[in-house]
């Protein structure tokens, strides 16, 4: 491992089902339990390609990107900080699959 | 400056404390006395006067503000603590203010404070009160008289008390005592690590909301604009269900999201949060139901029975996990109502008893799937009732209060048993190899799926001899974990009776399996989820046999296997549970 993978600083590439893809720090992907799975085992083809594809359709793989970077931000922020809240960011239409 | 704790303190002032003696009684008293002693003469006063006056002078050094005023009676000169509560009354009204400020400071506290809390704060109070008083400290700048070298010194911010106490040392005495005088106090020091450490805590406390909680709220938020969620098809919403029920957030508000008059069949895998109103809601909502099933419906009570009897007329299949509340009466009421009922399973009931076993079986003769799991009162008298059932394909008796007997069981086998589909009969431990012979090879030969887990006095002879005998056609599930005695013969004799069609095979905690026997799971070309959990024999060359073996395994569970390493060899789509050492790699 890198020094720069254990940093967190490369590019992890996110696909989504419908072919989009977004591409994000891979302390940010790190965010998500699942990710981590994928990227820790050195073994995983998602390891070693660093591309997780991320089995949604793009709109809501698109939230999900998002709220790991709000998770990512604000995870450590400091207590008297004001974190905004990422309910308002969620449209209802894809709450529900978002939640699944 | 101020000290927060409590030194030790004398016998005598412990004692007196828990008489409940404070200053202000002493106070009273003393006032009292001096009343008395003018009424009896005033040369008695000034003698008293005086002996003040000549007492101080003995003391040399006390503190000017101290000077020239009253001092305790004669009464009282022989304790310690009457002198120091002589003190506090002549300082009482500079120690009233403190009380006042001390009573303001805790009226603003916050009620959520807890109790240990309160009661830390209390003590600190009391102690405030006594030792400032008793400590007045004189101005900084102000001369003084060392009570050691009795030179006269400025007063200074590191001035010292003398040890023993009266008076103040100046500085080279302070030093020569072998006390630092620039030392901080370490008591304020401690405080503050205190009111740290409480601040950690609420930091700790801001977590961020995961997203699956950010999405509920807003489903929740807008479970009246259903539109917003466009149209749901039905495994979309079992699997939206099963999210919610994950996380145990299926509220009475959220759960109408999933009723529809055309709903025939309803799965709530945790209801926890449903109260009485909204089971009776969702009966009404869903009218046409024929399937219903409810886990942990710890809120199902009476009266909502009683609504289902009247507002679920379709209802063939009912699965209730945890139904506690409910009473033999709304039982018998609703079977009553419910002639069509095909299948009724029961999973933890304290209540269900003979007398509702036999209104089920009066009522609703056409059950073909009966679960009566970890009923309590679940005995032999039950079984007579459930051999009248005639059209009985799915028998679950297990995990009962007290075991049934080998012969009844087997007297429901001899009705029922040919026509037998599943049978659970786990943790009956009356029920041994004589069981198995005369009764489940006897009766049924078509059995799909048979559990007998937990039977401690199978043996290995005894269930060997049984495969050995059977021939069932379909058998598919098979599951007898936890028979320790049993193994090194059984599991040879098992394979050849059934590997052909089994698809799930639970042999847990057969302690003897020989590694031979175990390398041939993999001619079972059906199997699907395999447990050889505590099957001490397992080891890495057995794992990879199984697994080249068996296509269509999906999962193994082989937890207790101490000789299956984190090395052992892995196949795509099939998950391993219970590897002991895999912990460890992941943890790097």
């Amino acid at each position: 491992m890198s020094s720069q993978q254990q940093q967190g600083d490369d590019w992890i590439r996110i696909t989504s089902k419908d072919g989009f893809s977004f591409v994000v720090k891979r302390n940010v992907a790190l965010r998500s339990g699942t990710l981590r799975n994928m990227l820790d085992e050195h073994n995983f083809a998602e390891a070693v390609q660093k591309v997780c594809p991320v089995d949604e359709r793009a709109a809501v793989t698109e939230k999900f990107v998002e709220y790991l970077a709000y998770k990512a931000s604000y995870e450590n922020a400091n207590p008297n900080e004001e974190i905004p809240d990422f309910g308002e960011r969620i449209a209802p239409e894809i709450a529900l699959e978002l939640c699944v | 400056m101020t000290n927060n704790v409590r030194g030790p303190t004398s016998a005598l002032t412990e004692f007196l404390r828990e008489l409940g003696i404070n200053h202000a009684l002493i106070q009273r008293r003393g006032q009292r006395w001096q009343q008395q002693q003018a009424e009896a003469g005033p040369s008695n006063a000034s003698t008293n006067a005086n002996q003040d006056i000549t007492n101080e002078e003995e003391q040399g050094g006390l503190p000017d503000s101290l000077t020239g005023e009253a001092a305790p009676d004669s009464d009282h000169l022989d304790s310690e603590e009457e002198v120091t509560t002589g003190k506090k009354r002549k300082l009482s009204k500079a120690a009233l203010e403190r009380q006042k400020a001390s009573a303001k400071k805790k009226a603003k506290k916050n009620d959520d404070e807890d109790y240990k809390d309160n009661e830390e704060d209390a003590y600190t109070a009391k102690s405030l009160r006594e030792n400032k008083s008793t400590n007045p400290k004189p101005s900084i700048g102000s001369l003084q008289k060392c009570s050691r070298c009795s030179k006269q010194f400025t007063m200074t911010k590191y001035t010292m008390a003398a040890n023993p106490p009266p008076g103040y040392l100046c500085h080279s005495c302070a030093k020569s005592s072998g006390a630092d005088p620039f030392k901080k106090p370490a008591a304020p020091r401690k405080r503050k690590s205190a009111a740290e450490k409480r601040t950690i805590t609420n930091f700790q406390e801001r977590k961020l909301p995961t997203l699956v909680f950010l999405c509920i709220k807003v489903i929740s938020q807008h479970i009246n604009d259903v539109e917003a969620f466009g149209d749901i098809g039905s495994v979309n919403l079992d699997r939206i269900v099963r999210a919610l029920c994950r996380n145990r957030s299926l509220t009475p508000e959220n759960a109408t999201l999933f009723y529809d008059v055309r709903n025939k069949n309803i799965n709530i895998y945790d209801g926890t949060r449903l109260e009485p109103p909204a089971l009776t809601t969702l009966a009404l909502l869903n009218p046409n139901l024929t399937s219903l099933r409810i886990d942990f419906c710890g809120h199902l009570n009476n009266a909502v029975l009683d609504s289902w009897s009247t507002s679920l007329p379709a209802l063939t299949r009912v699965e209730l996990l945890g139904p506690f509340l409910v009473r033999v009466p709304a039982w018998i009421s609703f079977f009553r109502s419910h002639p069509g009922l095909k299948g009724f399973l029961l999973h933890q009931s304290p209540r269900f008893d003979l007398e509702c076993m036999s209104a089920l079986v009066t009522h609703c003769s056409r059950i073909t799937e009966l679960r009566l799991k970890e009923i309590g009162k679940l005995d032999d008298t039950f079984l007579p009732h459930i051999s009248s059932l005639k059209y009985l394909e799915q028998l679950d008796l297990s995990s009962p209060g007290a075991s049934c007997s080998d012969d009844s069981v087997i007297s429901v086998l001899k009705e029922r048993g040919a026509q037998l589909t599943h049978l659970d009969l786990s943790c009956h431990n009356e029920l041994g190899d004589d069981f198995l012979k005369r009764g489940i090879l006897a009766y049924t030969p078509h059995l799909v799926s048979l559990k007998l887990d937990n039977l401690p006095s199978l043996t290995d002879e005894g269930v060997a001899a049984f495969f050995h005998a059977w021939t069932p056609s379909v058998l598919s599930t098979l599951s007898i974990a936890r028979a320790h005695d049993v193994g090194s013969h059984a599991l040879p004799a098992l394979l050849d009776c059934a590997w052909s069609t089994l698809s799930t095979l639970n042999i847990n905690a057969w302690r003897d399996t020989t590694v031979e026997s175990l390398v041939n799971i993999a001619k079972a070309q059906e199997l699907r989820t395999l447990d050889i959990g505590w099957n001490r024999a397992v080891d890495n060359f057995v794992i990879k046999a199984i697994l080249d073996g068996c296509p269509k395994l999906e999962e193994i569970k082989c937890w207790g296997c101490n000789r299956v390493t984190a090395e052992c060899p892995r196949k795509l789509n099939v998950n391993l549970h219970g590897v002991e050492s895999s912990v460890y790699v992941d943890a790097y």
